[in-house]
C-alpha cells in the first residue's frame, strides 16, 4: 500500500504544471531582484534539481526510500526533507491529537447524556447541535473562531506555535503552556469540528446497547449501578475506539487548512507551502509520512480492537 | 446524570480526577498568557522578512534560498541599492564604507567600514570581502559568471589593503550593471567560509575562464568543480550565527525568527531594538491577519485588497509611507495569436481600455495609472527623456478612432460584435494566476469594458503562479498581465519586452533572436519594425546596447524604445506600483518619510540608516 501510494504521489507531483527554477525566478523578480542576479539564485536552485529520465528518477527516488533518505528540498537547496518533515511533523501531531482527544471527550461524554435523554427536548438539542456543527468543515469553524477571538476579541495570539521572545523550547511549565495557549484556537477548531461526530455515535451506539438483554440481566443480578454502567459505557464505546484510531490519520491530512488559517507550523503549511513553490521532493516526502501516518492508524485501530474487545480476539 | 436504565454518575473521585485535569489544561494555558518577560529599553521589534518565508531547518546562509539569514538583519551586502529612478548605481553604504570607480567603469575599489567587525568581535577584513567573492563566484550569475565572453564578467579581485578590495572587470564585454551587481554582494566570514572553498580556488578561477581553446577541457572541469562546490555551500549551515549586521540570529522556530543587536556592529549606536522578532508566514493573509491584530511594527504592502487595508489603518497608531515603485503591470498579448499580430488590433484595444478604472479597480491603494505605455514608468521616462515623453501617444479613451483601426485591420461589428476576418467572433480570454488579486480585479474590469465595447472578453485564472508562469511561457495563453518597467536599471526594464520572453538572448557580446513559439519566446513580436521618425528600429539590439552604454550615453537609445514599445505595443501598461508600507507606531518612531529612497529595503537597512527608534514614553 505504501509502495502504491509512493509511486502515485511520485507521479503526481511532477506531472503538476510549473517548476521549480521558474517559480523562484519569477518571485525574485518581483522581489525587485535584477533579472541578472535572479538567474543566479535559480541556477543554484537548478543543481538541485533531479535530472533524467522520469523513471531513472523514480529507481533513483525508490532505492533512496529504502534507505530512509528522503531526498534533499529544492526550495531549501539542500536541506533533507527528513529534517523539514520530522520538525514540523510534532506540531501537527500535537495539533490533531489535543483536537482529536477533546472532541472525543466531548462527544463521548455529551453523546451518553444525548442517549439517556434521547426523549427529551435537551437530548434531541444535543444531537441537532451535533449534526449542524459536524456538517460544518473545520476551516469554516476556524476562520471563525480566527475572526472572534484574534480579531473581535483579541484574547489569542494569530500564529505561530510559541513565543520564541518570552521562552524557549524545553519541558518546563512556560514553555508548555505558551504551547498550549497558541494551540487552543486551532485545537478548538478540529474539537468543534468533529465533536458532532463523536456524539451521535455515541448515542446510537449507547441508545443500542441500552435495550440489550446483558444490562436487564446484570440488573437482576442485583449489579450494582457503577457496575451496570460500566457494562454499558463498554460496549457502547467499542464501535469508536477504532474510529478514533482512524480518524487520527486522517486528520493529519485535513491540517493544511487548519495550519494555514491560524499559520500553525505543522506538516499542512509546509505542504502547502512546497507546492506553491513545486518543490518535489518536499510534496513527495510530506505525502508520504500522511500516508504512514494514515496506515498506521488504520493498524492501530485493527490492533486496538483486538485488544479491547474479547469477542474478536477468541475469533 | 439521569437515574434511567439504572445508570448512576461517576463516583465523586472520578469527577474529581476531571476536574483537576481541566484545571491543569486551564492553568497551563494561563502560564501562556501570563506577564510577558519585562521589555528592555530597546524592546522587540516585530515584522516580517518579505524575502521569504522562515524554515526553522533551514541553515544560516544567504545563499539558501530559505536561508536563516535575514538581508538588513543578519546578513548586509557591500551596500544597499537606492531607490533611484535613474541611477541603478546610487546606493546607500553597508559594509562598503565608499568605493571609486575609474572613469570607464571597468575597476572599482571598495573600502570597507573602519570599525566594521563580526559579531565574534573579529575584524571585518579586505580577506573577508574576498572570501565573499570566492564564494559568489560558486553561486555564479551576474559579475560572478566564469563561462569566457560573458558580458560584465568580474576578471581579478585584489587586496590592497586590510581594508580596501579591487575588482576589476574582465576585459571584452563590459556591462554597466558591473557596479550594481558587486555591491550587492553578501559579505562572508573568511573564518567560517574559508573552508568550504577548494584550496585552490582561485587557480580554478582562472582555469575556469580562460578563452584558450587549447585549454577548453581543463577549464570545462575547473567550472564543473566550481559549481560542485557551489552546491555544496548552498546546503551548508555554520553552527553559529557570525554576524556583520546589525543583528545576529539568538533562535529560530518554525513559526519565529528572534535576532539580538550585535554590539559590534560599526553603527551600532544607530540601531534602535535591541531585538526583532520576524513572524512566519505562507502567503499574504498571514501578513494582513498580523497587521489587523496590530503585531507588527510594521510590514511591507503585499497585493493587500484594499478592505483589508481599511482594516489595517484602523488598527490604532497606523499608517502608511508611500514611495517609488519602478514595477508595471501591463496587459500582454501573444501575437501569435489572431488578431494581436495586427498593430491596429493592439492599438485598437489600447484604445478603448479606460486604464484609470482598471487601476481603480485593480490596484487603487498601491497603484497609479500608467499614462503612457512606454516601457518604463512615468517618471522614470519623464526623467531618461524628458519632452519627449509628451510626444508619446497616451491612448486616451477614443472609441471612434478604436473602431476605425479594428476596421482597417479587417474586422467587422456585426450586430454588436466585433468578428475576425473569417467572420468568426473576435473573443478572447485574459489570463491571470490565482491569489494575484490585483491582477484578477484588473483583467475583469479589462474584460468588462471590452465586452461592452463588443468583443467578448473574459478573465480567468490559472490555479496559481507556477501553473500561469509555465502556460505563459508555453505560450498557451491569447492574452495575460506581466510585469515590465523593472528599474531603475533600463536595460532590466526593456530586457522584461525585449528580453527572452519576445526571442532575444545576448551571450558572449551576440545577440541571437529566437522564432515565435521557441526557446521562451512567447510574446512573439517582429524582430523589427518601421517606426516613425526612427526608420527600422531592432528592439532587441537596442535593449542590449543599453547593457553596454554608460548610464550618460543612454538617453537616444531610451528614447528609441519608448517610442517603439509606444508604437507597437507589444503590451499596454495599465498602472505604476507604488510602494507601500504600513508602520505601527505604538513601539516605536521615527519611520521614514515619504518617498525615502530606502522604502525598497529591508527594515534592517532602515535601522541601519538611524531610522525606527523605540516610542519615547511620554
Amino acid at each position: 500500500m505504501i509502495w502504491v501510494v509512493t509511486t502515485f504521489t511520485f507521479f503526481l507531483v511532477r506531472l503538476m504544471p510549473g517548476n521549480p527554477v521558474e517559480v523562484q525566478y519569477e518571485r525574485l523578480i518581483q522581489m525587485g531582484m535584477s533579472p541578472d542576479a535572479a538567474e543566479a539564485q535559480t541556477a543554484v536552485t537548478y543543481g538541485f534539481l533531479p535530472h533524467g529520465s522520469i523513471w531513472s528518477q523514480y529507481v533513483d527516488y525508490l532505492w533512496a526510500l529504502l534507505h530512509l533518505d528522503l531526498g534533499v528540498s529544492v526550495e531549501a537547496q539542500g536541506v533533507p526533507v527528513a529534517d523539514r518533515v520530522f520538525a514540523a511533523a510534532p506540531w501537527t501531531v500535537v495539533l490533531v491529537l489535543s483536537g482529536i482527544l477533546i472532541s472525543f471527550l466531548i462527544g463521548v461524554v455529551l453523546g451518553v447524556f444525548a442517549a439517556l435523554k434521547r426523549s427529551s427536548a435537551t437530548g434531541n438539542a444535543l444531537s441537532i447541535a451535533g449534526s449542524l456543527l459536524h456538517g460544518v468543515p473545520p476551516f469554516v469553524l476556524g476562520i471563525l473562531l480566527f475572526a472572534l477571538f484574534t480579531r473581535r476579541w483579541p484574547i489569542f495570539p494569530s500564529g505561530g506555535q510559541y513565543d520564541a521572545a518570552e521562552v524557549a523550547p524545553g519541558l518546563y511549565f512556560d514553555f508548555l503552556g505558551d504551547v498550549a495557549y497558541h494551540a487552543i484556537l486551532p485545537a478548538s477548531a478540529y474539537a468543534l469540528a468533529s465533536y458532532g461526530g463523536w456524539l451521535l455515535a455515541m448515542r446510537s451506539s449507547v441508545a443500542s446497547v441500552l435495550g440489550d438483554d446483558f444490562l436487564l440481566a446484570a440488573e437482576l443480578r442485583g449489579l450494582t449501578k457503577l457496575t451496570r454502567f460500566r457494562y454499558l459505557a463498554r460496549n457502547a464505546i467499542l464501535p469508536l475506539f477504532t474510529v478514533l484510531a482512524i480518524s487520527f490519520g486522517l486528520m493529519f491530512g485535513g491540517s493544511i487548512f487548519i495550519e494555514r488559517i491560524f499559520n500553525y507550523p505543522g506538516l499542512g503549511m509546509l505542504l502547502f507551502a512546497s507546492i506553491g513553490s513545486r518543490d518535489y521532493s518536499m510534496m513527495s516526502g510530506a505525502f508520504l509520512l500522511i500516508t504512514m501516518a494514515v496506515i498506521a492508524a488504520n493498524i492501530l485501530a485493527d490492533l486496538l480492537y483486538s485488544a479491547i474487545d474479547p469477542r474478536v480476539r477468541r475469533a | 446524570m439521569s437515574e434511567e436504565a439504572g445508570v448512576r454518575a461517576p463516583s465523586a473521585t472520578r469527577r474529581s480526577l476531571s476536574v483537576v485535569a481541566a484545571a491543569l489544561v486551564v492553568a497551563l494555558s494561563a502560564a501562556g498568557c501570563g506577564d510577558s518577560k519585562p521589555q528592555t529599553a530597546g524592546g522587540t521589534y516585530t515584522t516580517v522578512d518579505a524575502g521569504h518565508a522562515i524554515d526553522a531547518s533551514a541553515p544560516i546562509n544567504p545563499y539558501n534560498g530559505k536561508g536563516n539569514a535575514f538581508s538588513g538583519y543578519n546578513s548586509v551586502t557591500l551596500a544597499f541599492a537606492k531607490n533611484s529612478l535613474n541611477d541603478h548605481n546610487a546606493h546607500f553604504p553597508g559594509v562598503a564604507k565608499s568605493w571609486d570607480v575609474s572613469s570607464d567603469g571597468s575597476k572599482v575599489t571598495i573600502h570597507v567600514q573602519p570599525n566594521a567587525k563580526w559579531s565574534d568581535g573579529s575584524d571585518l577584513t579586505a580577506e573577508d570581502i574576498r572570501t565573499s567573492a570566492a564564494v559568489a563566484y560558486t553561486q555564479g550569475g551576474s559579475v560572478f559568471q566564469l563561462t569566457p565572453g560573458a558580458a560584465g564578467a568580474l576578471g581579478e579581485v585584489k587586496v590592497v589593503d586590510n581594508k580596501t578590495v579591487e575588482f576589476t572587470q574582465a576585459t571584452g564585454n563590459r556591462n554597466n550593471t558591473f557596479l550594481r551587481s558587486l555591491l550587492a554582494m553578501w559579505v562572508l566570514p573568511k573564518s567560517v567560509y574559508d573552508s568550504q572553498l577548494p584550496a585552490n580556488f582561485w587557480d580554478l578561477v582562472k582555469q575556469g575562464s580562460s578563452a584558450d581553446p587549447a585549454q577548453a577541457d581543463a577549464a570545462k572541469k575547473a567550472r564543473d568543480d566550481i559549481a560542485a562546490a557551489g552546491k555544496k555551500i548552498v546546503a551548508f549551515g555554520p553552527p553559529k550565527d557570525v554576524s556583520a549586521g546589525p543583528f545576529v540570529l539568538d533562535s529560530v522556530s518554525a513559526s519565529e525568527a528572534i535576532l539580538s543587536k550585535n554590539k559590534f556592529f560599526y553603527d551600532a549606536n544607530k540601531i534602535g531594538p535591541d531585538k526583532v522578532r520576524l513572524r512566519n508566514y505562507t502567503g499574504n493573509e498571514q501578513i494582513w491577519n498580523y497587521l489587523t491584530s496590530g503585531e507588527l511594527d510594521s510590514a511591507p504592502y503585499t497585493s493587500t485588497p484594499t478592505n483589508v487595508v481599511e482594516q489595517i489603518l484602523k488598527v490604532s497608531n497606523s499608517g502608511k509611507i508611500t514611495g517609488l515603485s519602478q514595477v508595471s503591470a501591463a496587459l500582454a498579448f501573444n501575437q501569435k495569436y489572431p488578431p494581436f499580430d495586427k498593430l491596429e488590433v493592439r492599438q485598437a484595444l489600447a484604445y478603448v481600455i479606460d486604464r484609470s478604472q482598471v487601476q481603480k479597480i485593480g490596484e487603487p491603494d498601491s497603484g497609479k495609472v500608467a499614462e503612457h505605455t512606454s516601457g518604463l514608468i512615468e517618471d522614470a521616462a519623464k526623467l531618461w527623456i524628458g519632452d519627449e515623453v509628451g510626444k508619446l501617444n497616451p491612448y486616451s479613451v477614443d472609441k471612434a478612432k478604436a473602431e476605425s483601426l479594428l476596421t482597417t485591420a479587417g474586422l467587422a461589428k456585426v450586430g454588436g460584435k466585433w468578428t475576425l476576418p473569417g467572420g468568426a467572433p473576435f473573443t478572447f480570454k485574459i489570463q491571470v494566476p490565482a491569489g494575484f488579486s490585483d491582477w484578477v480585479a484588473g483583467a475583469k474590469n479589462i474584460a468588462s469594458q471590452l465586452t461592452d465595447f463588443g468583443i467578448a472578453v473574459e478573465a480567468t485564472t490559472s490555479a496559481d503562479f507556477a501553473v500561469y508562469q509555465t502556460e505563459m511561457a508555453a505560450g498557451k495563453y491569447a492574452a495575460g498581465f506581466w510585469l515590465i518597467a523593472l528599474g531603475p536599471s533600463t536595460y532590466n526594464a526593456y530586457a522584461r519586452l525585449y528580453g527572452g520572453a519576445n526571442g532575444w538572448a545576448a551571450f558572449g557580446g551576440q545577440l541571437t533572436h529566437n522564432p515565435a513559439g521557441t526557446k521562451g519566446n512567447w510574446i512573439g513580436g517582429a524582430e523589427t519594425a518601421t517606426i516613425d521618425g526612427l526608420g527600422t528600429v531592432n528592439p532587441g539590439e537596442l535593449t542590449y546596447q543599453l547593457s553596454q552604454l554608460p548610464v550618460d550615453q543612454a538617453k537616444d537609445t531610451i528614447v528609441k524604445l519608448a517610442k517603439y514599445t509606444n508604437a507597437q505595443l507589444p503590451m499596454i501598461q495599465m498602472w505604476n506600483y507604488v510602494n507601500v508600507q504600513f508602520v505601527n507606531t505604538t513601539r516605536y518612531e521615527n519611520f521614514p518619510p515619504n518617498d525615502c529612497e530606502c522604502l525598497r529595503l529591508t527594515h534592517g537597512v532602515w535601522m541601519q540608516l538611524g531610522y525606527i527608534q523605540p516610542k519615547k514614553k511620554q
